[in-house]
């Protein structure tokens, strides 16, 4: 069974979770803060964590950067109700392999946090858009292509994830594999995590000014 | 008539110089005693109305000996307007506008705008304005008006300097009870209503998403009031939909534009085909995606429920040809409808973009 750790400052939350995910997966331990997350995340060495965006002392980003380095095979997936794609895209880049937001259903939670534990990707339509945005092409001036542009397949496979098309949807619609429709999602996420920061950092203050 | 009330003022006992009026006067209006002392002596350098204002304050204390006070006010304003070089009936007419003063506040009227005013009071100051026009003379010497003008200066500009903090403070607590109402009004009624309502799991899931999506609005957005961007017009629509037929609406957004009228269109038809799939579909999720970049607006309207025939739909039903349809062609954009028996609805909605 695939053993999870919760961290999200809402005791409440976190109780709703462990009640819905109880039976699909193994809650190992959770934590209410960048503090209590790094240590018991570090010490349990779960397969996934389940990582709120804000948290009291710092944020998701905070957590993943004390841990990844010495933890490279524990992942992470973010769990938000906050709609600022800024904050969203900066966890991701931090290391996490999806987001999804906290109104999803409990099957759906399971199933995501299944696919994370594969090592696939998992994008909110919610995410897509945000990632779409930040790679617009609009968004970027003159010759700086420090940020990799998205291939036309998949900004494809972005839009349709946006969209609302699940994987299975989209591939059929494509008349391709499901695992390639996985392969392109994980590249756009390699890219996004690869490309240097200078140019998310301008998306992100660009996106405060509108 | 009405009591006039009594002003809190009482001679200070301890800081004293002649009879205690200055120290008492600096204690009721909460300034420095020697800021009241300097502006008495430049007001007894106005005629000597520095000097009758003192005995009518001693007089006054505390409300003892009242029409002695009146009297010495009385003639500490005579003195001070001769001394300012107004001529005689100029200071009769002066007398006759505080008259008029005096039977508004005895008779209960208002000089604010929309009271009402006795006919007296009107008239004493129309009488006393007419003669104060009438008179004004030039002043004999510049040591009255230079006097009282530093006297009016020292007492207003403490007054000013403390109007501002004032405002500066009542901003602040005008923010903090903003915050306040908008919780009680928002955050609060919700959680009443999920709490009568805690057994219809559909209404509190849509309340709760409703709240959700305001709150975040307020949050990050664009702040209260009407949706000023594209994307918030469609949270809105999304919201009102969500809230009519209990279905769960999904919005993600890759760009946004600032709502102008020729976007309203674009709004009206995406809630339309909202409306459309919360009513028809019979899925409980609906997911609209929103695309603005360089040259044209789009907006995906999709679910995953039982779908229709194009050819099946009766040529009465308004809602597809009329109100999604006609609604993005009247206003130069098009409407394409996906849909089978079984396999779900998508309306996709486009409209060039206006060259800026």
């Amino acid at each position: 069974m695939i053993r999870v750790v919760l961290v999200d400052d809402h005791e409440l939350f976190r109780a709703g979770v462990r009640g819905e995910l109880g039976t699909a997966v193994e809650i190992a331990g959770e934590a209410g803060s960048v503090a209590e997350a790094v240590p018991l995340i570090k010490k349990l060495d779960p397969d996934v964590v389940l990582l709120d965006v804000h948290l009291p002392d710092g944020g998701g980003e905070g957590v993943i950067a004390a841990v990844a380095p010495e933890r490279p095979a524990v992942k992470f997936l973010a769990l938000s109700v906050s709609d600022a794609a800024e904050d969203v895209i900066g966890v991701i880049r931090a290391g996490a392999r999806g987001y999804v937001t906290k109104t999803i259903s409990s099957d759906e939670l399971a199933a995501a946090v299944q696919r994370v534990a594969d090592g696939d990707a998992v994008f909110s339509p919610r995410l897509a858009g945000f990632v779409l945005d930040a790679f617009r092409e609009g968004a970027r001036v003159g010759d700086d292509a420090e940020l990799e542009n998205l291939t036309a397949r998949e900004r494809e496979v972005l839009q349709l994830i946006a969209r609302g098309y699940k994987y299975k949807e989209i591939a059929a619609r494509l008349h391709l594999s499901i695992k390639t429709v996985e392969a392109h999602v994980s590249s756009v996420l390699r890219k996004l995590q690869l490309s240097s920061r200078a140019e998310l950092t301008r998306w992100a203050h660009e996106r405060r000014l509108i | 008539m009405t009591q006039i009330p009594v002003l809190p003022f009482e001679r200070s006992g301890h800081d004293r110089v002649i009879a205690g009026v200055c120290g008492g006067l600096a204690a009721t209006l909460g300034v420095d005693a020697t800021l009241v002392r300097l502006v008495f002596a430049l007001l007894a350098l106005a005629g000597g109305a520095g000097i009758l204002l003192y005995f009518a304050l001693w007089a006054y204390d505390n409300g003892r000996r009242r029409w002695q006070a009146a009297l010495l006010v009385a003639a500490a304003a005579v003195a001070l307007l001769l001394a300012l070089g107004f001529s005689g009936s100029a200071v009769v007419g002066a007398g006759l506008i505080v008259a008029g003063f005096a039977v508004v506040l005895t008779r209960g009227g208002s000089i604010r705008r929309g009271g009402s005013l006795p006919v007296l009071a009107i008239v004493l100051m129309m009488a006393g304005a007419i003669a104060v026009l009438d008179n004004i003379g030039t002043s004999r010497s510049f040591v009255a008006p230079g006097a009282v003008a530093g006297a009016l200066l020292l007492v207003l500009g403490p007054w000013f300097w403390q109007l501002r903090n004032e405002r500066v403070q009542r901003i602040r607590l005008e923010e903090r009870q903003e915050v306040a109402a908008r919780v009680h009004d928002s955050v609060l009624q919700t959680l009443a209503l999920i709490q009568r309502h805690a057994d219809d799991a559909a209404r509190v899931s849509a309340v709760a998403r409703r709240q959700e999506r305001e709150l975040r609005r307020w949050l990050y957005g664009s702040g209260v009031g009407g949706a000023v961007t594209l994307a918030d017009g469609l949270a809105d629509a999304a919201a009102d939909v969500e809230d009519l037929h209990g279905v769960r609406i999904e919005l993600a957004t890759a760009g946004d534009l600032p709502l102008e009228e020729s976007l309203e269109p674009l709004v009206l038809a995406a809630r339309e085909a909202m409306t459309n799939a919360a009513k028809f579909s019979n899925a409980d999720e609906i997911f609209v995606y929103l695309e603005a970049d360089g040259d044209h607006v789009a907006v995906f309207v999709r679910d995953r429920g039982v779908g229709f025939e194009r050819s099946a739909v009766p040529a009465d039903r308004r809602g597809l040809a009329e109100s999604i349809e006609g609604r993005m062609r009247r206003s130069g954009g098009t409407a394409a409808v996906t849909s089978a028996p079984g396999a779900g609805t998508e309306v996709e909605l486009t409209l060039p973009r206006a060259a800026p």
